[in-house]
């Protein structure tokens, strides 16, 4: 099988992620790696990680999402966790996923007018 | 009955059969043949078709030259006749005089409806088995009816199992009533996140105000709903929670300070305007 590529793209501020319907594992820890890449290279305030097409989950997905919210926070991004579906929410309880801090929108939109919040409240505090 | 009456009642019946044999037949013959919704045909002893009828037609589809002959297990789906249940119902027919079956039947295209069968065996004067009757009914109609009566059930135990209700848009309200047990918070997290996606609401209004009690278990739940809430981009705002309940959560040690928490709902609901960056005021110009 051939893995479905991962799409990160800058917009605005933040580095938009995508991810395929049912990546495996390779695709999941291209998913970091890309990413930690990308918030490298790019001057970006953070992350926003769209699950919307995901139908599955199983423990090392979940995990892996859990420490690049992490990894990103150490780097200095925020990531906002976008379109999850309820199905895949409910086997995130069940494996005990923690997120921290991360925050969640119900739609790449509503994290992209999250990240632009953020921003602006970081403007106006300067 | 005494003499008489038996004499009066045969009287009756000669001037009732007052039509020769054949005349009698006929008639009997045109009811066969147009009686509606039943399809009657007969079957030798060991279940082949001998007499088929314009409703037996109508019903099952088949003309008679097609089905004459024929095993009368065309008639019964698949598994019904792998499982051996053409000859069963032949061999209790013969030995119980009728026999007596509501289940699926097929038609000529492979369709399927929901049939009442009698099946009469049929037997000479001297009791010898001549072979069988069988009348079928087409019964869907009355299977659809009972079938919508009972998704009805479902539906109205469902919405009073986990009542989700718009009350703004973007905010649901969950008013729980009665005892929270395992199951029913399962399906709690279930109705309350498709109902989430479904109408793209990021706030729930959580109600326990109708909860008697509530223990280690069913807050666990509650706090796992919270979570899953979260992670699909909404948020929870549990309202209603009474002193005991209040009392209750902290002697049990439950943790619910990553949750929003109110005593009233209508506390609850402005936690859920602010959430929305919504204001909401007497419009006096000083709101």
């Amino acid at each position: 099988m051939v893995s479905e590529p991962i799409s990160v793209i800058k917009v605005r501020n933040v580095l938009l992620v995508s991810m395929p319907a049912d990546p495996d594992d390779s695709t999941v820890a291209a998913l970091q790696d890309r990413t930690l890449d990308a918030m490298s290279k790019h001057d970006v305030r953070g992350l926003v990680l769209d699950l919307s097409k995901v139908e599955i989950l199983d423990s090392y997905f979940a995990r892996t999402v859990a420490e690049t919210a992490q990894m990103v926070g150490l780097m200095g991004g925020e990531t906002i966790i976008a379109g999850m579906r309820p199905s895949v929410a409910i086997t995130a309880t069940e494996l005990g996923v923690t997120l921290g801090k991360t925050r969640t929108a119900m739609t790449v939109e509503n994290a992209l007018d999250l990240a632009g919040q953020a921003e602006r409240k970081v403007k106006a505090r300067r | 009955m005494s003499v008489e009456a038996q004499t009066i009642v045969r009287g009756q019946r000669d001037v009732v059969m007052g039509l020769t044999p054949d005349a009698s037949m006929e008639l009997l013959q045109i009811l066969v043949d147009n009686i509606k919704e039943y399809a009657i045909l007969t079957l030798d002893t060991r279940g082949y078709v001998t007499t088929w009828t314009p409703t037996a037609k109508r019903l099952k589809g088949y003309d008679a030259d097609e089905v004459m002959g024929k095993h009368f297990s065309i008639f019964y789906p698949k598994e019904e006749v792998e499982n051996g249940k053409c000859e069963r119902e032949l061999e209790m027919a013969a030995r119980e005089g009728r026999l007596e079956d509501e289940s699926w039947r097929v038609r000529k295209d492979g369709t399927r409806f929901w049939a009442s069968v009698t099946l009469t065996a049929l037997r000479d004067a001297k009791g010898n088995l001549k072979g069988f009757g069988k009348i079928t009914r087409d019964l869907s109609e009355k299977k659809q009816a009972e079938e919508r009566l009972r998704q009805q059930g479902r539906d109205i135990m469902e919405m009073a199992t986990v009542p989700v209700v718009q009350v703004w848009e973007g905010i649901l309200l969950v008013p729980l009533i009665g005892m929270l047990d395992s199951a029913r918070t399962q399906q709690l997290m279930e109705r309350l996140l498709q109902k989430l996606t479904e109408t793209a609401s990021p706030v729930a209004l959580l109600d326990i105000t109708g909860v008697p009690t509530i223990d280690t278990q069913t807050a666990q739940h509650l706090i796992e709903t919270i979570k899953a809430v979260r992670y699909i981009g909404a948020e929870v705002v549990l309202t209603g929670v009474r002193p005991v309940i209040a009392q209750t959560l902290v002697h049990l040690g439950v943790d619910l300070s990553g949750a929003t928490t109110r005593s009233s709902l209508a506390a609850g609901l402005r936690v859920a305007f602010s959430l929305m960056n919504m204001h909401v005021g007497a419009s006096n110009g000083n709101a």
